[in-house]
């Protein structure tokens, strides 16, 4: 009960600096505001100064920081998220079309991702020192070492544009999840290996692991009874701070494979000056923070009851 | 007809022997103790027996189970026998059982992947096994809910659930206290029942005495001496059993009281302390002068190594105060810890480590030769590091290492309780001299009550079960040199 009510709190504060700070920020950015938010209303061809000026004149933007904030804040206790500047929209229609392609997304790459390291992880791990542990350690090394945008950009050339077995962009079909679910999960299994085979290695050594061979279990009893769910701990454990690693990807993977979802949709109200925008975008992605990592600890907590007291 | 019997069992690495051929055979009803000290090759002799040497190490000889006839060259033959033939009572049972599994289920699964039970047999037949075993109701704990007594009862009833007769038990009692350790002894026995058979290795006297059956003891990968337990109690014929026996604290000659000499250098006044909110023990007062020695004793958990660390400064009191002598610098009161190999760094050479610590001393100190002499360390030792000295030889390093800060005040956490019986007596008769020669205020912890009873000027102990009130003073024998009351 403590740890729930630990994380509401941990919620609400997650909302407070998150709303100051892209407020801040987007106030701070350099060139007009009223231009950029015209621009992406009318496109950039057609905008001129009074195009600008109507913009200005009708969303105050020449107005005090101060009570912007202060009404932000006052329409987030209400629940309103106020609509985006460039549509007119409500935000929170907005958001919740694009949340659900960036979660299916984010699900396809975190499974596929405990498909590829866990399973190859824990092999090594079986046979420290052994061949496939130090392969695996090479190739998760560099793959981790390889920046998302540039996973991304080889994908497509290697398996787009020169081999032509799958599309380079677009949604709404299966094979269009392939490329940039595979972009995020190879980075999410090149850690992920390492912590199962770490722990892996770890519980291997441990007097439990030979007292449960000694009581007449065979190799692989052993392991699936004694040793996955010691080690799905540690990396249900680090799943949730993979959580910060995916939305980085999950807004640079969107981009580049013009994935509709909220990354992309972030990087577009940044572009257009669209405050509302931001803030409700940011912000759902800090309590969807809060709240994986809320359900991973609830997780732990039921597999490890040493974490419970 | 024999439950198992080994022929010519040989340990080698590469062209070393490490166990020359050893043959014994067990029992029914009837308990094998093999007796010996760190490195005398009882633990690889058990290792040969099961398979489970490390693969870098060879074994020949032969081993029949039944009509079964296996060649310990092959150590892959064995997997088979494991929980079904053979079970091992692993040494350290809180560790050996898997912490997120409950414990019924830890046992059940023997009688079910091993035995072919259905799931609800086997949980139904868990339930039964640790009934027998007086945890009735413990079958839905973790192991962390455990006491380390249960865990070990636990641990049992799980080598055992696969029908293995024969149980093989590696030191069962490391790190147990006396009372704990007759409960474990007894447990191996009514185990054994009249149709059973156990193999217990041990370096720990008592231990071998309880158990009786016949006894085997070890040395240096040799036979020393064989014949049944009683017998070899009553009368060793061996020179290293007769040294053996003698090095056992039960067998010390007490020391003779002193009359109190030199000033009090620490003392307690009403002192509670409590660890994780439950208070260990209250209304402690004592003094320790210069060159006297108090012994604390007490079972596992009572706060013997808590009472030392108030004492050093390391734990604030609940209540009551402690008074170190105003004059000694803060370094002079030392802590000399129970596992002397975590205390050094693992890839310095001893010499280095003791050079960088006189580094650290300012103005005049002793000279490292003339302490290598008193202790009795061969000066070649200081080119060596850590592992590749005994354990012995390391925690007299680490006494060296204290007196180089010239101590008023050490405290010794258990400071032979890894060493094998007769270095312990070396040491423990070193450390005393030393105490006594620099005029050192010792507080000795052990939770071997003979020890204490036959090293300390006073004896303290701490046992939380004796007295009416939980944690005050159970016995204690005032000494000339300084009082407890």
């Amino acid at each position: 009960m403590t740890a729930l009510a630990a994380r509401l709190v941990q919620a609400a504060m997650v909302a407070v600096l998150i709303g100051i700070a892209t407020f801040v920020m987007m106030r701070s950015l350099p060139g007009d505001a009223a231009w950029r938010i015209a621009a992406g209303r009318y496109g950039y061809d057609n905008v001129d100064a009074a195009a600008a000026d109507a913009v200005r004149a009708e969303l105050g933007l020449g107005g005090p920081v101060l009570p912007a904030l202060l009404q932000w804040f006052g329409d987030l206790l209400r629940l309103d998220f106020g609509n985006s500047l460039v549509t007119g929209q409500p935000v929170m229609e907005e958001i919740a079309h694009q949340l659900g392609a960036s979660v299916s997304l984010a699900l396809v790459a975190v499974v596929l991702s405990l498909l590829i390291g866990p399973p190859l992880g824990i092999l090594a791990g079986l046979r420290p020192g052994g061949v496939l542990d130090r392969a695996l350690l090479v190739v998760s090394t560099g793959l981790k070492a390889v920046p998302q945008f540039l996973m991304a950009l080889v994908l497509i050339v290697v398996i787009a544009v020169q081999m032509r077995w799958l599309p380079a962009a677009g949604h709404g079909e299966l094979r269009h999840f392939v490329l940039p679910a595979l972009t995020l999960a190879l980075g999410l299994a090149a850690v992920n290996a390492r912590i199962a085979r770490d722990a892996m290695a770890r519980i291997a050594g441990m007097p439990f692991w030979s007292f449960a061979q000694w009581k007449g279990l065979s190799e692989r009893q052993v392991l699936f009874r004694h040793g996955l769910r010691n080690i799905s701990v540690p990396l249900l454990t680090y799943l949730g701070l993979q959580f910060v690693t995916l939305v980085e990807g999950v807004i640079i993977v969107e981009s580049i494979f013009g994935w509709p979802g909220i990354g992309h949709a972030l990087v577009h109200a940044i572009f257009s000056r669209d405050v509302p925008m931001v803030q409700g975008t940011a912000l759902v992605l800090g309590l969807g923070f809060v709240l994986v990592n809320a359900a991973i600890d609830f997780a732990v907590r039921r597999i490890d009851p040493r974490q419970a007291t | 007809m024999s439950l198992l019997k080994a022929e010519d069992i040989t340990v080698r690495d590469g062209g070393t022997t490490l166990l020359a051929p050893l043959s014994l055979s067990l029992e029914p009803g009837e308990p094998l103790v093999v007796l010996g000290e760190t490195g005398s090759g009882k633990s690889l002799m058990a290792q040969a027996l099961m398979g489970t040497l490390p693969p870098e190490l060879q074994a020949t000889g032969h081993v029949a189970l039944g009509n079964r006839e296996l060649n310990a060259g092959d150590p892959d033959r064995f997997r088979g026998l494991w929980g079904r033939e053979i079970g091992v009572l692993p040494q350290e049972p809180w560790l050996s059982l898997d912490p997120l599994m409950r414990v019924d289920r830890q046992v059940a699964e023997a009688h079910a992947l091993v035995r072919g039970l259905s799931r609800r047999d086997a949980l139904a037949r868990a339930s039964v096994d640790l009934d027998a075993l007086g945890l009735s109701g413990a079958g839905a704990s973790y192991p962390h809910q455990l006491s380390g007594g249960m865990a070990q009862r636990v641990a049992i009833a799980a080598a055992r659930a696969g029908g293995a007769r024969i149980v093989i038990a590696d030191e069962p009692t490391k790190g147990l206290d006396a009372a704990r350790r007759d409960d474990v002894a007894n447990l191996l026995l009514t185990e054994m029942g009249e149709t059973g058979g156990i193999l217990v290795i041990t370096h720990d006297l008592a231990l071998a005495r309880r158990i009786g059956g016949r006894l085997i003891v070890l040395r240096a990968g040799a036979v020393v001496e064989r014949g049944t337990t009683r017998e070899i109690f009553a009368a060793p014929r061996a020179a290293y059993t007769k040294e053996l026996f003698a090095a056992d604290p039960e067998n010390w000659t007490p020391r003779r009281q002193r009359a109190a000499t030199g000033a009090t250098v620490i003392g307690a006044k009403d002192l509670s302390v409590a660890r994780a909110g439950r208070t260990l023990f209250s209304g402690l007062s004592f003094e320790i002068l210069a060159g006297g020695i108090l012994g604390v004793t007490g079972p596992s958990g009572c706060g013997k190594s808590s009472l030392g660390d108030a004492l050093l400064g390391l734990v604030a009191p609940a209540q009551g105060t402690v008074a170190r002598t105003p004059e000694a610098h803060p370094f002079a009161f030392q802590k000399l810890y129970q596992d002397p190999v975590a205390a050094f760094p693992r890839k310095r050479s001893l010499g280095k480590t003791l050079q960088d610590m006189q580094g650290l001393i300012k103005g005049q100190q002793p000279k490292i030769e003339t302490l290598l002499d008193a202790l009795g360390l061969d000066p070649r030792l200081l080119a060596r590091r850590p592992g590749a000295v005994s354990g012995g030889e390391l925690q007299r390093f680490a006494l060296l290492r204290i007196l180089l800060r010239q101590p008023r005040f050490v405290f010794a956490d258990e400071p032979t309780s890894r060493l094998d019986p007769i270095t312990q007596a070396k040491v423990i008769e070193l450390f005393v001299r030393t105490a006594v020669q620099d005029n050192v205020a010792l507080m000795l912890v052990s939770h071997d009550p003979a020890l204490i009873r036959n090293t300390g000027d006073a004896v303290l102990s701490l046992d939380p079960a004796s007295p009416p009130v939980g944690g005050e003073l159970a016995e204690t024998t005032p000494a000339a040199s300084f009082g407890v009351s």
